[in-house]
């Protein structure tokens, strides 16, 4: 059953266009893992050079933020991420 | 507390109707003092709502100068206004729209060193920036003053908002991984035009004391699937803004 992984409008240049994807894994971290296996440019979006989350990505898990230590949540099938960024416009 | 006149009732007449509002909730609004900060995409509805539902005083600050690519959205300034500074076509906009409201419009970066002085004598902030460093700052700035804090932002169609409650509830620092790098954003007018109605119906309600805020939850609006999602957010005990925030009583 897996994972929905929401992707964001911005993003989804990465995923063929798509607006949800399903992923695998124990925690957020592994699912992010499985969906950049099947999407690589999705890589570059979430992670920087080091590997690290960048700065400017939110995960939200079940409509709830995941902040802090995102990756290390635990998930269960059924569950949602929703994938976004901070918005700095006005 | 200043009171309505009879002029003031025949204005407010269709929001006064309102049981939540009232005559009461009028009489709030005219004597509320808020803040401000920007007076560009965002700046624009809230300033011209609040000013039109009779809010007393507005401070509204912007450093810039109107140009043509802000025509798109920041509406309170027209074509002929280009060239001018963004706060005196403000107060100008405000003036007409609604002279009773006491306007003061200031051509000027916020900066650490003159925040405090800025928000000095009002009652809560309006985030209408296009940064998120000064956003911080706000941010920082209205805890410390124990202050409502009313966020919001922009890109493209979409945008967000969120109220923070100093002491209460989770503050835009409470999610803060580290800086993150600025850059010219796209945007369309009615986007800001959602947000900022938003944030404006937001204030409208802190000042009147009626309805549920957007405390702990950030409203997400994607314009493009004309969807709104809510984002349940938590207080962060390690967050270096609020963390040793009390609520005030």
């Amino acid at each position: 059953m897996g994972v929905q992984v929401h992707i964001h409008r911005t993003h989804r240049v990465s995923t063929d266009g798509k607006e949800v994807v399903q992923a695998e894994g124990s925690c957020v971290g592994e699912c992010l893992e499985h969906l950049v296996k099947q999407y690589p440019g999705m890589k570059e979006v979430l992670f920087d050079q080091k590997g690290n989350l960048r700065n400017i990505i939110e995960i939200y898990l079940n409509h709830e933020s995941a902040y802090p230590d995102e990756l290390k949540k635990t998930v269960n099938d059924g569950d949602e991420i929703h994938l976004t960024f901070m918005l700095a416009g006005g | 507390m200043a009171f309505l006149t009879a002029h003031e009732m025949e204005r407010y007449d269709r929001q006064i109707r309102i049981a939540e509002i009232g005559k009461r909730g009028q009489e709030k609004l005219k004597n509320a003092r808020v803040f401000i900060a920007g007076a560009g995409g965002l700046g624009s509805p809230i300033s011209i709502y609040l000013a039109a539902a009779g809010v007393g005083a507005i401070r509204i600050v912007d450093r810039e100068r109107v140009e043509a690519s802000n025509l798109n959205r920041q509406i309170l300034h027209w074509n002929d206004d280009i060239g001018r500074a963004k706060a005196d076509s403000a107060r100008a906009t405000l003036a007409r729209l609604n002279p009773a409201t006491r306007t003061e419009a200031i051509c000027d970066t916020i900066t650490p060193e003159n925040v405090a002085q800025l928000v000095a004598g009002c009652d809560l902030i309006v985030d209408a920036m296009d940064n998120l460093p000064t956003r911080f700052l706000l941010n920082k700035t209205a805890i410390e003053k124990n202050i409502p804090f009313f966020h919001g932002a922009v890109h493209g169609f979409e945008g967000r908002a969120m109220t923070v409650i100093p002491g209460k509830t989770a503050c835009l620092r409470c999610m803060y991984r580290g800086p993150i790098p600025q850059e010219t954003f796209p945007v369309i007018g009615v986007a800001t035009a959602v947000i900022g109605s938003i944030q404006a119906t937001e204030v409208i309600k802190w000042i009147a004391g009626i309805g549920a805020l957007l405390e702990n939850r950030v409203m997400v609006y994607d314009g493009l699937a004309m969807r709104f999602t809510e984002f349940r957010i938590q207080k962060n005990p390690g967050c270096d803004h609020c963390a040793d925030a009390a609520e005030k009583g």
